[in-house]
């Protein structure tokens, strides 16, 4: 092995993990929506056999890491997941130099509406129109899609978590009263329907759009709207100082202005990111911790225009333990 | 639409009788033919319609015994003498008591079951030969005794054994299911007698069986059916069992043929 | 008599007919089906032919017109029951041969079964003429050949074939003759499609032996069957219902009373008062349901109910196949011969 003399910050911008075995790293494949082709899983085992140990870690973020990789062997590396990059269409300043950034983790999804009965989108297609418009880009933000409130992609430990929405629509013609959506909204969901005068109300209040209802309902009188809408939780994180889950932020939102809003959101980090962080990253939430969340939704809502049926949560309050203040 | 069956007539309440607290006779003016056994479809305020046996038949009134379920309140029970109430029938084939009219007989009814049968064992206390006659009423409890004014007649004219499933202490009556008196019926030609029976199914099920260890023949018992009926008119299906609407071809039916019902 | 219309005409022919009649044909629905950006083909009013949905089997039949999922019968008040009024226009529903022979089934019961005939029925079944959508192909899980209800010789006043982009068109009744003679000029003899083979076959026993009842056959359905009732909804010849009192005030003497599709499936079918239930188990409603189809209807009207239309099959979400319980049920007869 010859002399090794290498930027370590620009080895973790390009997507290469820095490894505690000296002289070796990982390589780190972005699958955003969590959907990969199989000619591109191949690429991906050709390289773990060529260049690393044959084998393949699959990480917590819906993505792939090829470990034991010699750092001397990252330009060939670069030069091989040039095809995956492509398949996955990735955006890429320059071609054959491998991932352009790291810091804007794995858009990842569950499997959402193309798989799962109760997916109220396609998740994978709006994790992909996601890393589009955010990638590449070195700030520290985590994004999740998932297809219903069960959250199966537990979206409430990202900054941003989408949360797939139905509006019941209602024929009251086409119901016989055989109580199985409100009998389902209770047992598999909050309990917001109830039979009155031998039809189903529903309290809007309380509904979140589950679509149960309209999965149980055995005669069509229950459907889907036509709309696809979107919960919006933010601002939850893992880490040592104060984990917390995400929390509500805008109900029936829509799938555009949730686009502009993680995207203005990088602005507002450039402008207050504390210039001394770590390695240059830190959890936004701290920072709209330190700013103030008035300040935060002033930069986020830049150009957006929510539709008629969002419902903004004005104040948001998060929870978690603050190890930082109190001590484990 | 001109002769629509499902049209319910109004028809007034003449009299309201309270049996227990959840059990009432409601006296209803009809003219008309009526047979024990047959039903109405009653609209229940608060409810809605309900096959109600006819209980009772009086000369321009039937009775029509109902038990408030659900959310049919006191008030709407007890409120209603001099006003009316919306039925349509009478619907089924109900009993031919002429049936009845030589030989013994024995009559094993329980609780409600006691109403489709009421004007049948009214008819057979009236015959001639009335001490031939046998009738078995259960109740679940004292305080849940319907028609205690029939009972008391009744006992005089025929055969009554009045039993009750269970009673707080000192009750001094029969405590004990039907099933339990009919081993002790003192019949003279148990091959011969004729019985009808009305109630819950576990309790037909079981009469029937200690009817036939008695010597009774299936085409001696006559029984009838309880069933979710909403039209009487042999649309709706809820009644049906087999290739039989109970709506239409019943209630009552002999047991010869209705053995072979399967829910 | 029959006549060829292009697509074009075909569709000037709808809309001349929507002026005198309503339309009643399978629709695709988008993303109205059970799940995200799944469609569904049901029933609904059309003006145009765009909107009629020749090509797929419908999900939920043509019953719909005539015996709605729920229609108000009666408004009441506190001296007063009026019956509710319906549109008395006349109605052309599109059906498949299927949907057509289910025709007679509900005719047995809603007019014929008991002394009285149903007026809430027969007022909506006078106002009805078939159109029959031709059969070029069986679709998944047809099994009318084996209950040869495949072919209709009438019971439609024209029928509507898809080939080569044309129409072509049977005119049986001759009143639906000078629309036709109005847009073709290709007059000729058309015979309409109709399958003469299904991948799914039954058979079906005539004498299905008491002792089935108690057979272990249908146990398994204890546990694979939801009771969610889809079978029953979507068949062309289920008829049951439920009446509902609706009230509008507190004392219960205002309001209105309607009747609901019923499932034998479903909680509650046979529920009496005081809490009186029969057949408990998911199972015993599928023996209750399957000899009605296949044995207690023909038992009392001398031919079977179901029509083989397999809409039972599409819709399971339990991947119940009923026909194959009817082979099920053949098999265990001959048995217990």
């Amino acid at each position: 092995m010859g002399k090794l003399d290498i930027n370590v910050g620009k080895l973790k911008k390009n997507a290469f993990r820095y490894s505690k075995v000296r002289g070796e790293t990982a390589s780190r494949i972005r699958i955003p929506g969590g959907v990969i082709d199989s000619k591109s899983m191949g690429k991906v085992i050709e390289i773990a056999e060529k260049y690393g140990t044959g084998v393949i870690n699959i990480t917590n973020r819906q993505g792939i890491e090829i470990p034991g990789i010699k750092l001397s062997d990252m330009e060939k590396v670069n030069a091989d997941v040039q095809e995956i990059i492509d398949s996955l269409r990735i955006n890429q300043p320059e071609k054959g130099k491998g991932y352009p950034s790291s810091g804007t983790r794995n858009v990842i999804a569950c499997p959402g509406a193309r798989l799962c009965p109760f997916g109220c989108y396609d998740t994978t297609a709006f994790a992909q129109k996601m890393e589009n418009n955010i990638y590449p880009n070195d700030r520290h933000v985590k994004i999740a899609f998932t297809g219903c409130s069960n959250d199966c992609a537990k979206v409430r430990m990202a900054d941003f978590g989408i949360i797939g929405m139905t509006e019941p629509q209602y024929n009251k013609d086409r119901c016989v009263a055989c109580k199985a959506c409100i009998n389902f909204c209770k047992r598999r969901s909050v309990g917001a329907l109830e039979l009155v005068n031998g039809k189903v109300v529903r309290d809007t209040d309380k509904c979140i759009g589950c679509g149960v209802c309209v999965a149980y309902c055995p005669t069509r009188a229950w459907t889907r709207s036509r709309e696809h809408y979107f919960r919006l939780v933010i601002m939850g994180r893992t880490g040592k100082k104060n984990p917390r889950l995400a929390e509500d932020f805008i109900k029936w939102a829509d799938e555009e202005s949730i686009l502009k809003m993680v995207k203005n959101t990088y602005a507002y980090i450039e402008e207050y990111i504390d210039p001394n962080a770590v390695e240059h990253k830190e959890h936004i939430g701290y920072i709209v911790d330190r700013t103030g969340f008035e300040e935060f939704k002033k930069w986020l809502f830049e150009g957006v225009n929510l539709g008629p049926k969002a419902e903004v949560n004005q104040r948001v309050y998060w929870g978690g333990r603050h190890y930082d203040k109190y001590g484990g | 639409m001109t002769n629509n069956p499902y049209l319910p007539f109004a028809s007034e309440i003449l009299d309201v009788i309270k049996h227990t607290e959840k059990e009432y006779t409601f006296r209803m003016a009809f003219k008309g033919d009526v047979k024990p056994g047959q039903f109405f479809e009653v609209s229940i305020p608060k409810y809605g319609e309900a096959p109600i046996s006819v209980s009772g038949i009086g000369d321009g009134s039937v009775d029509l015994t109902i038990r408030k379920v659900g959310r049919v309140t006191n008030e709407v029970f007890e409120r209603y003498k001099g006003q009316s109430l919306l039925l349509r029938g009478p619907y089924g084939n109900g009993f031919d008591v002429d049936l009845y009219r030589n030989g013994e007989v024995v009559v094993v009814a329980g609780g409600t079951g006691v109403s489709p049968v009421r004007g049948v064992i009214q008819a057979l206390s009236q015959m001639p030969d009335a001490m031939d006659k046998y009738v078995i009423a259960g109740f679940k409890s004292p305080s849940d005794m319907l028609f205690r004014d029939d009972l008391k007649e009744w006992e005089k004219k025929l055969k009554l054994t009045l039993t009750v499933d269970g009673a707080p202490e000192g009750y001094t009556g029969n405590i004990g299911l039907v099933t339990k008196f009919i081993e002790g019926l003192p019949l003279k030609n148990p091959a011969e007698a004729k019985a009808v029976v009305v109630g819950p199914p576990p309790m037909m099920k079981f009469t029937i069986i200690e009817l036939k260890k008695k010597g009774f023949k299936d085409s001696n018992i006559t029984v009838s059916h309880e069933r979710k009926m909403c039209c009487g008119l042999g649309k709706c299906g809820h009644c049906r069992v087999n290739d039989t609407y109970i709506c239409l071809d019943g209630p009552v039916f002999n047991y010869e043929f209705a053995k072979n019902f399967v829910d | 008599m029959g006549y060829v219309l292009s697509r074009d005409t075909f569709a000037s022919l709808i809309s001349d007919l929507s002026q005198n009649y309503r339309i009643f044909a399978p629709v695709r629905k988008k993303g109205a089906g059970r799940f995200t950006d799944v469609d569904v083909v049901m029933y609904d009013n059309v003006s145009n032919a765009e909107a009629i949905e020749l090509e797929a089997k419908s999900d939920y039949s043509s019953k719909e017109f005539i015996t709605p999922l729920s229609e108000t019968l009666f408004y009441f008040t506190e001296n007063e029951v009026k019956e509710s009024d319906i549109d008395n226009r006349p109605i052309l529903v599109f059906g498949r041969s299927c949907d057509i022979h289910s025709l007679k089934r509900l005719d047995q019961i809603y007019l014929d079964n008991g002394l009285a005939k149903d007026p809430f029925y027969k007022r909506r079944r006078d106002l009805v003429k078939y159109v029959l959508i031709g059969c070029s192909h069986s679709f998944e899980n047809c099994f009318c050949v084996s209950m040869e209800s495949n072919k209709c010789d009438d019971g439609y006043v024209f029928s509507v074939d898809l080939a080569d982009g044309n129409v072509y068109s049977d005119v049986p009744d001759p009143a639906f003759d000078s629309y036709f003679a109005k847009y073709s000029k290709d007059k000729r003899d058309v015979v309409p499609k109709y399958v003469t083979e299904n991948e799914v076959k039954v058979s079906v026993t005539d004498s299905v032996p008491h002792s089935i009842i108690s057979h272990t056959l249908w146990d398994e359905y204890t546990t694979r069957c939801i009771n969610c009732g889809r079978c029953n909804y979507v068949c062309p010849t289920c008829t049951c219902y439920t009446m509902q009192d609706v009230f509008y005030t507190d004392n219960g003497k205002v309001g209105e009373r309607r009747r609901v599709g019923a499932s034998c499936m479903v909680d509650g079918y046979t529920d009496v008062a005081g809490g009186g239930q029969y057949r408990r188990k998911n199972g015993e409603r599928m023996r209750f349901k399957v000899l009605h189809k296949i044995s207690d209807f023909k038992k009392r009207f001398g031919y079977q109910m179901c029509v083989g239309c397999g809409r039972c099959d599409d819709i399971c979400p339990e991947y119940i196949s009923f026909s194959n319980i009817i082979n099920k049920v053949s098999q265990a007869s001959k048995e217990a011969e």
